[in-house]
């Protein structure tokens, strides 16, 4: 998907820089947000093809709460979420076996912070080709 | 080691009571047969068999009894335990009163042997409750000595033993029974004074062993607190590098490409390691994993899958043989990829290339057993025991590749204990190594 807007939300904002070069460098167009709040107001205001979410951030499941939000909402439940974090659950076992569930953690994808740029762009190319 | 309940330890002492017993009744037979067969002492032979008979169905009965209180409810109730062991005790002060009686009464050095149940009844039992046995033998022992003497009921006098009978001598009886009173209630004070120590020093233990326990998991939450903000700082770190490093951001010259690259494989290697030690932390402080029946062939064909490429890599055949009738085992099965794959990686790093790594499942009674095996460098026979151990890494290792952490194996076992299984290892050096875990089946 050419020109692909897609919405970046983490409170790092070291973090958010770098993602935005390595997506920018496949010619994607990034908005960032640094909170939940303003993720969400990002959303109506520029619509973007995939949302890209932090878990922790205010409250160590903003994440979690933001991609039910979207996912319960008709207007923005098509829109692929892609959980980049570095949090793991204290039961010994990392969200990643529970991504996916649709009432616990509705979300597209997951990937393990730090992610390599080559593997980022694949799981980015591979939601974004679903969508469309 | 965790601290046995003391319901739990009573319980154990009720057994130990019966086993006790067991090896009473052995003795009267084997005692009243060598008397009054070899010895040639006049015995009531068939009224002491009768009471080892009695004994022997009295004791069954006890062991039948709590048996049957274990299987009812897993935790026997205090009060229970310690009324079957009063009950025990009193009943065996009779039983060896009536013995006593029909082989000798007063004149039977048996009687020393009340001196045993005071030293049971102290140990088992409160210092007041012992008190009450100890009285209670008193009592029973008077009466028969009183009855004996009244010749309200028979004297059986140990003919070929003493050279005449004593029952109705009256300073022996008295001087006896004085001296036995006393023997008795000096037993009670001495072993209760003991007992007494030694349950308060057990108690003072289990509450230093408690805090330890405590003071344990706070530093396991620091670690998991300080290695989370490190880690993500190091995430950060490493994404900005990265950026610069694939030249996503524009050209490098060469020295600028080499000193980036360098920093970047570094704060890759600092964050596995950060990573593998927020993993312990968090398998030490969770309390439970989740755990349910799941395929282990299946498990083994990921892990297998995921260690493929760096396998071809060094040209290192990667065999993988499971018996059929072995699958379904109980467990969590991410846990258990992350030990095969943690074994497998290992054995690929220490095996030098066109080398071979098997792994294999085998049928074992109510286990599976998971053998990971490779042609590799083995570990010396002195560091063996240690290479469980959090941030052991064998010296030969440390030369293959000097930014292990030491910590891939104190996982695996971890792991594989909280599955109520056993790792072991064997090896020798440039000899390879094998590497087992066990698994309870699923049903």
């Amino acid at each position: 998907m050419e020109n692909a807007k897609i919405l970046v939300v983490d409170d790092d904002l070291d973090f958010t820089k770098a993602i935005k070069v390595v997506l920018e460098s496949e010619k994607y167009t990034v908005v960032t947000a640094a909170d939940r709040t303003e993720g969400m107001e990002k959303i109506r205001v520029d619509k973007p093809d995939l949302v890209m979410l932090d878990v922790m951030m205010s409250t160590w499941q903003d994440g979690f709460e933001m991609s039910r939000e979207l996912k319960k909402d008709p207007q923005y439940k098509g829109i692929p979420i892609l959980i980049l974090t570095a949090v793991k659950g204290r039961t010994g076992i990392g969200f990643k076996s529970t991504a996916g569930d649709p009432v616990w953690l509705p979300v597209d994808g997951f990937l393990d912070k730090p992610v390599e740029p080559q593997i980022l762009l694949a799981e980015v190319q591979k939601l974004l080709s679903k969508k469309a | 080691m965790e601290p046995v309940p003391e319901n739990i330890r009573l319980v154990k002492r009720a057994y130990w009571l019966i086993k006790l017993r067991w090896i009473a009744i052995v003795c009267v037979v084997f005692g009243t047969y060598v008397s009054s067969n070899v010895l040639t002492i006049t015995l009531k032979a068939f009224a002491l068999y009768s009471i080892a008979t009695l004994l022997t169905l009295y004791n069954m009965t006890v062991l039948l009894l709590l048996n049957r209180l274990a299987k009812d409810n897993k935790e026997i109730p205090w009060i229970a335990v310690k009324t079957i062991i009063n009950f025990q005790i009193s009943a065996d002060l009779l039983i060896l009163t009536v013995l006593l009686h029909f082989s000798g009464g007063i004149e039977n050095p048996l009687v020393f042997y009340f001196t045993f149940h005071m030293i049971i009844a102290s140990i088992l039992l409160s210092t007041w409750e012992s008190y009450l046995q100890a009285t209670f033998a008193v009592l029973l022992f008077g009466l028969m000595v009183l009855l004996e003497y009244q010749q309200l009921i028979p004297h059986y006098c140990l003919t070929g033993f003493v050279s005449r009978c004593l029952h109705r001598d009256g300073l022996y009886v008295l001087g006896t029974y004085f001296i036995f009173t006393t023997a008795l209630y000096l037993a009670v004070y001495m072993a209760s004074y003991i007992a007494v120590r030694l349950r308060r020093a057990e108690q003072a233990y289990k509450q230093v062993n408690t805090s330890l326990h405590e003071k344990d998991r706070i530093k396991d939450e620091y670690v998991l607190r300080v290695t989370h903000d490190i880690k993500s700082h190091l995430t950060t770190i490493q994404s900005c590098l990265g950026v610069v490093v694939n030249k996503t951001i524009g050209p490098l010259d060469d020295q600028q490409a080499d000193f980036i690259s360098r920093a970047h494989s570094r704060v890759i290697k600092l964050t596995d390691f950060v990573k593998t030690l927020l993993r312990l932390t968090e398998m030490r402080l969770s309390d439970e994993l989740e755990m349910g029946v799941f395929s282990l062939r299946n498990t083994i064909s990921n892990a297998v899958a995921a260690v493929k490429t760096k396998a071809e890599g060094k040209s290192i055949s990667l065999n993988c043989n499971t018996e059929p009738s072995v699958d379904k085992v109980f467990g969590n099965p991410f846990s258990i990829e992350e030990v095969v794959t943690n074994l497998l990686l290992n054995a690929i790093k220490y095996t030098p290339e066109n080398g071979k790594v098997t792994v294999g499942v085998k049928n074992e009674n109510d286990f599976a057993v998971v053998e990971v095996a490779d042609t590799g460098i083995g570990i010396p026979e002195n560091e063996l025991g240690k290479v469980f151990q959090e941030f052991f890494r064998a010296s030969n290792a440390r030369k293959v590749e000097r930014n292990g952490t030491g910590l891939g194996l104190s996982i695996a076992k971890y792991i594989v204990e909280r599955h109520n299984g056993k790792i072991w290892v064997e090896s020798k050096e440039n000899n390879g190594t094998k590497f087992w875990f066990t698994l309870p089946k699923g049903t």
